[in-house]
């Protein structure tokens, strides 16, 4: 239609131009409109859509943005029965923010230094002139104290909730269960050696359950604590171990360190003196050397005699004797006198290289296997000739760790079986490793009733607890100081297992330069002061071990009786 | 023709009240997600707070703590290896009471009645002079049993009548010489028949002592009247029959 128009008009030049611009135009301004509607009705949609989603599947107003678990920020860890060593909790900490302070700083410094006394208004005047943007002025505020500083109401200080390890039992088990850093990373003891398993988020749930035992950690803490004191002891090492698994049910060092206070802790109190401190243990090492003997078919037996001189002459040097023969006497009589100089003729017969073979079967040429890192490593002999096969022997020239001895005693009564130590409870997480044979069967079950006479009527009697059947060995050894062995300082230690009839747990017990007391008539050997200590540690911690005390039950006594002079009258006597 | 050209306006409409609906729908999803979240919210913050007061309960009860408060105001110790049982039997045993005394009495007992046959079997005698005593000890023993039961009497009533029974006990040895064939009369007749000038005063005091006993009763505020005089009537009547044995 609008061509023949076009040419009816056609002469018309101007005006067709005219026409022409007009609908350029017009159809340009329809475009642009249409663009803007466009533009316009496209974010109106997008809004709406948007809308529409966030209705459906959006965030609102009520939601908390995924609630999750109760999984603390840093794993807890428990003893064997459930209760907690340490925990991670919410803590007040106060702090301040001195450039934004607004009241009088003068004021507010006699305010903070009013509540908080541990500084003077002096030292918080400083502090809030120094310029800078944030300081601590109290961790583990106690709720009073915070709010007492909310009540000066002075909007720079700034009170908050921060996760802080709180260790509930204070200084109980503080050696094992170790401490974190400011930064809540693990830097002793379990903390250190499982950070990552603690603070990753993906394992931190599930607590890291102990084989420490709280109720027989703390009984023994308590008397070995008790008998450093009576005995003005420089230190204290103790070992509870369950003989046939290998777990340790208590550990203690001591003096004590308290994990809450990280900072105040001295190297002293922080050296783990059961797995760090290397001793000398002196004659609780004499077992082992018998138990070799026998295995290697040197000592046939208990009734075996030896020809125990006052002195021994030996290598150049001599061996004595604190309670001295002067006469043959049997392999029970040396264990139940602890004799230095029959215990160095049946490890001279032994050899240097097998006593080095056994000790390396027991683990006792290697630091301690357990899970902590605070381990020691042994010390022995640098030149192991025949002389030094005799003194180790009898437990002179090899220091190891009390975990060590305790481990190695776990070795000889658990049927000669050896199972590394561990501090984590067996279970379904943690199995019990299938271990290794040390000794024969035979030789453990001999040893006992050569352990029960030593208690009975050898030099460890005050270990004895009525009923619990304790055998064990004492040892005394002299101190090393500047490396010269002191005359006068010993160290002193015990290592216990009951029930003797059927071993279930071992006791290792040491005190590091015990003083002599009135009751002791002056002495100072292990017979006197730790032998005592495991004998009232085993009557409070055996009934919660479920060990039957039974007056009646002993091992087999006949296996060494004949063999020890005036036994047999006693019996007839009793 | 109108009906058709509003049929799009319809649609509309109609698909709005879809989309509405669905979107009422999903709002009451989101909000009821909301409040179970809270309430997760909730449960997540109170095993918090649990763990919390059961961290602080767990530090202000510390072994060691308790082992200072055993030390300074317990003083508990560990149980000795004698304080142990092995069994139900040795428990049993510990339990069990002491039978000496009671032992003792079964065999004056038994011994009382061993001489009976004896006579039958020696026709002596002294051996029924000997079994004469036994034959009155079952009586005392009788006495004795009828003794045990008065007290309960005496306790159920007032202070009063034990005084009146031992002052009608004395009486009562003299009664049998005087009528040894002893009938049921009433207390006050039997000891009138006595004839003493004692006699009168003592049944006026065992009177007033009934008539007080009556009185007690009746002062009793726990229990209701008419039954108190019945119950103390009652009582009165065996406890005087008790009496006379």
């Amino acid at each position: 239609m609008n061509a023949p128009t076009a040419a009816l008009v056609a002469p018309r030049l101007e005006r067709l131009r005219l026409v022409g611009q007009r609908r350029q135009i017009l159809s340009m301004m329809h475009q642009r409109l249409m663009l803007g509607m466009l533009l316009y009705a496209g974010i109106v949609a997008i809004i709406a859509l948007r809308l529409v989603y966030l209705a459906a599947f959006g965030v609102h107003s009520g939601e908390q943005g995924g609630v999750p678990a109760l999984v603390p920020d840093r794993g807890d860890i428990i003893d064997r029965d459930g209760e907690p060593l340490a925990r991670t909790i919410n803590a007040w900490s106060i702090a301040i923010h001195p450039d934004k302070v607004i009241g009088d700083k003068l004021a507010l410094a006699g305010r903070l230094a009013q509540v908080m006394p541990e500084h003077s208004e002096a030292d918080y005047f400083a502090m809030l002139k120094s310029g800078k943007s944030f300081i601590y002025l109290q961790r583990r505020a106690s709720p009073d104290l915070v709010q007492a500083v909310n009540a000066i109401g002075e909007p720079g200080i700034e009170i908050q909730r921060e996760p802080v390890r709180l260790y509930p039992q204070t200084t109980l088990a503080a050696h094992v269960v170790g401490f974190s850093n400011i930064d809540g990373h693990g830097a002793y003891g379990i903390e250190r050696a499982f950070d990552k398993q603690l603070s990753d988020p993906a394992t931190r749930g599930a607590p890291i359950q102990l084989s420490i035992s709280m109720k027989i950690q703390q009984a023994l803490e308590h008397e070995l604590s008790d008998a450093m004191t009576h005995f003005s002891a420089l230190g204290a090492a103790g070992v509870v171990m369950d003989v046939h698994t290998g777990e340790v049910l208590a550990m203690t060092s001591l003096p004590a360190m308290n994990p809450n206070a990280p900072g105040q802790v001295t190297p002293d109190q922080m050296f783990n003196r059961a797995t760090q401190g290397v001793y000398e243990l002196g004659s609780t090492f004499k077992p082992f050397t018998l138990a070799m003997a026998m295995d290697s078919g040197t000592v046939s037996g208990p009734g075996q005699m030896f020809n125990c001189p006052k002195v021994l002459p030996a290598y150049g040097h001599l061996v004595h004797d604190t309670h001295p023969f002067g006469r043959m006497c049997s392999v029970a009589e040396i264990m139940m006198e602890s004799s230095n100089i029959g215990m160095a003729q049946i490890a001279d017969q032994l050899g240097t290289a097998r006593q080095q073979a056994w000790l390396k079967k027991m683990g006792f040429l290697s630091p301690v296997e357990i899970e902590l890192k605070e381990r020691g490593r042994p010390l022995t002999p640098r030149s192991w000739g025949p002389f030094e096969t005799m003194t180790v022997g009898f437990g002179q020239g090899i220091a190891v760790a009390p975990l060590q001895l305790a481990m190695g005693y776990a070795t000889l009564f658990d049927g000669g079986v050896y199972h590394p130590p561990t501090i984590l409870k067996i279970g379904p997480n943690h199995p019990l490793s299938p271990g290794r044979r040390v000794f024969t069967a035979d030789t453990s079950y001999r040893m006992r009733s050569l352990l029960r006479l030593v208690v009975m009527r050898g030099t460890g009697r005050k270990a004895d607890a009525p009923g619990y059947r304790v055998g064990g060995k004492t040892g005394t050894a002299q101190k090393v100081i500047n490396g010269r062995y002191s005359q006068t300082v010993n160290i002193t230690s015990f290592a216990g297992v009951f029930p003797m009839d059927d071993p279930r747990y071992v006791i290792v017990v040491m005190l590091d330069a015990p003083h002599a007391t009135p009751e002791t008539y002056g002495f100072t050997t292990a017979g006197w002061n730790v032998a005592p200590v495991v004998s009232r540690t085993v009557s409070r911690i055996a009934p919660m071990l479920g060990v039957q005390p039974d007056l009646n039950r002993e091992p087999d006594m006949n296996e060494v009786l004949p063999y020890v002079q005036g036994a047999q009258q006693d019996t007839k006597k009793d | 023709m109108s009906v058709r050209s509003f049929h799009s306006v319809y649609m509309a409409g109609a698909v709005a009240a879809a989309a509405l609906g669905c979107y009422l729908v999903s709002l009451r999803v989101a909000s009821e997600r909301a409040a179970l979240e809270g309430v997760e919210t909730r449960i997540v913050q109170t095993q918090s707070d649990i763990r919390m007061l059961q961290t602080e309960i767990g530090t202000r009860g510390r072994l060691d703590q308790l082992e200072q408060w055993n030390a300074s105001a317990l003083s508990l110790s560990a149980p000795a290896a004698n304080q142990f049982v092995e069994d139900s039997f040795q428990l049993a045993k510990l339990a069990a009471p002491d039978h000496r005394l009671e032992v003792k009495a079964p065999v004056v007992m038994a011994s009382a009645p061993a001489p009976a046959p004896q006579p039958v079997l020696g026709n002596d005698q002294s051996d029924q002079a000997g079994a004469s005593p036994p034959e009155a000890s079952p009586q005392q023993l009788i006495h004795e049993a009828s003794l045990k039961i008065e007290p309960r009497d005496v306790q159920e009533t007032a202070p009063f009548v034990p005084a009146a029974a031992k002052a009608k006990a004395k009486p009562e040895p003299l009664a049998p010489k005087a009528t040894p064939p002893k009938s049921r009369p009433e207390p006050a007749s039997a000891i009138k028949a006595t004839s003493k000038k004692q006699a009168p005063k003592l049944s006026i005091a065992s009177a007033h002592s009934e008539g007080k006993s009556i009185k007690l009763a009746e002062a009793d505020p726990l229990a209701p009247l008419p039954y108190g005089k019945a119950r103390s009537a009652h009582s009165q009547q065996p406890r005087d029959s008790d009496r006379r044995k």
